[in-house]
């Protein structure tokens, strides 16, 4: 497997057609990994596009790492992925956590970002959206897994189970992540969220409980557009097909300008 | 002369299943593996029980073994998820050998 050292960790990367033009790197979420792409939207992305998936330090099949779970150390490795790669310049899309971390790194290097797209960013104030941490346990993991197996199609073994749990278990109580994410909640209302100058694509799923976390941000930041999607926060592994075809219509359609008075053409 | 009646894809594909049945058992580890009876006929979920980074490192495998020739990333593509929740060794096989 593709592992290259990124601030002194191993990251798992994979790439799809390399040779493209214009490069779109993918940012995937909490508890997740690069295969939330990799087998639908990243390769229909790759007919146009280079394609660059990572795994997250402790997730997937990247290096654990106890601390550096705030938005400024996630865009940290992020920005060093792409100097690695030799990228000075991509489109970034991120999903959940992910779409928080690529809304950061947009934020302190806009230099390095063309087009943004969030899907599914949930707002880290949002109590119901910190307090899963919380209540997690592994009854909490079986009923979650009992009933949204509907919803994600992952049915899960006993080997799986035990896999996934250690994971949380990890990342829980192992790790800093918990008191990070908390000490981002005031991120969707500092005042550098207004000033973003990328015109950003907003998806969502149209049952999603973050589904209000996308209004919010659409009023905020200048000229973002928000797409919903049938489904809920699961939507990139619901309609993987519906999502690749609106990141593909906003990654190739004209760059929208901004005007002086702030509309947007 | 006793003759062994076979197609003539029945030594290959026994050969791709060993190879493929050798890069499972790398991705999920032998312990788990020598539990498991893996057959042509396993399915990657539900038989096997791997997750979706273990058939993402399955499928680099067989990339890496098999070539260029074979579009394994844009093949999965083309199927839906119920479609690569009930994908089996065989349907890889197949493939494999309609690339040939």
């Amino acid at each position: 497997m593709p592992i290259i050292p990124i601030n002194g960790k191993k990251v798992h990367v994979q790439e799809l057609n390399k040779g493209a033009a214009e490069t779109v790197v993918m940012v995937h979420g909490m508890f997740s990994n690069l295969s939330v792409y990799y087998f639908n939207i990243a390769p229909l992305l790759a007919l146009r596009f280079h394609v660059v998936l990572y795994d997250l330090k402790s997730h997937g099949m990247s290096e654990r790492t106890r601390d550096g779970y705030d938005l400024d150390s996630m865009s940290d490795d992020l920005r060093a992925l792409m100097d690695a790669l030799g990228l000075e310049k991509v489109h970034l899309v991120g999903y959940s956590f992910g779409a928080l971390i690529s809304l950061k790194a947009a934020l302190r290097f806009p230099g390095r970002i063309d087009r943004l797209i969030m899907i599914e960013g949930p707002d880290p104030a949002d109590d119901k959206t910190r307090g899963i941490m919380d209540e997690y346990s592994r009854e909490f993991l079986e009923h979650y897994i009992r009933n949204f197996t509907d919803a994600t199609k992952v049915q899960m073994g006993k080997r799986q189970l035990e896999r996934n749990h250690r994971m949380y278990e990890y990342l829980f109580y192992q790790t800093t992540i918990k008191q990070d994410m908390l000490a981002e909640k005031d991120f969707f209302s500092s005042d550098a969220i207004a000033g973003l100058e990328h015109h950003p694509l907003l998806i969502y799923g149209s049952r999603s409980n973050c589904l209000r976390a996308g209004y919010f941000l659409k009023e905020r930041i200048p000229g973002a557009e928000l797409e919903e999607i049938e489904g809920d926060h699961n939507v990139p592994v619901q309609a993987p097909e519906a999502v690749a075809g609106v990141l593909l219509h906003f990654l190739t359609e004209a760059v929208p300008v901004m005007e002086p008075d702030g509309n947007v053409f | 002369m006793d003759t062994v009646t076979t197609t003539p894809d029945q030594p290959a594909a026994a050969a791709i299943f060993d190879q493929l049945k050798q890069m499972i058992t790398e991705v999920i580890g032998e312990e788990f593996a020598e539990e498991m009876d893996i057959r042509p006929t396993s399915s990657f979920t539900k038989d096997l029980e791997m997750d979706s980074i273990e058939i993402v490192a399955f499928s680099e495998k067989v990339k890496a073994h098999f070539g260029t020739r074979i579009d394994f990333t844009g093949w999965l593509s083309g199927m839906d998820l119920d479609q690569l929740i009930r994908l089996n060794l065989n349907d890889i096989i197949n493939y494999i050998q309609e690339c040939r």
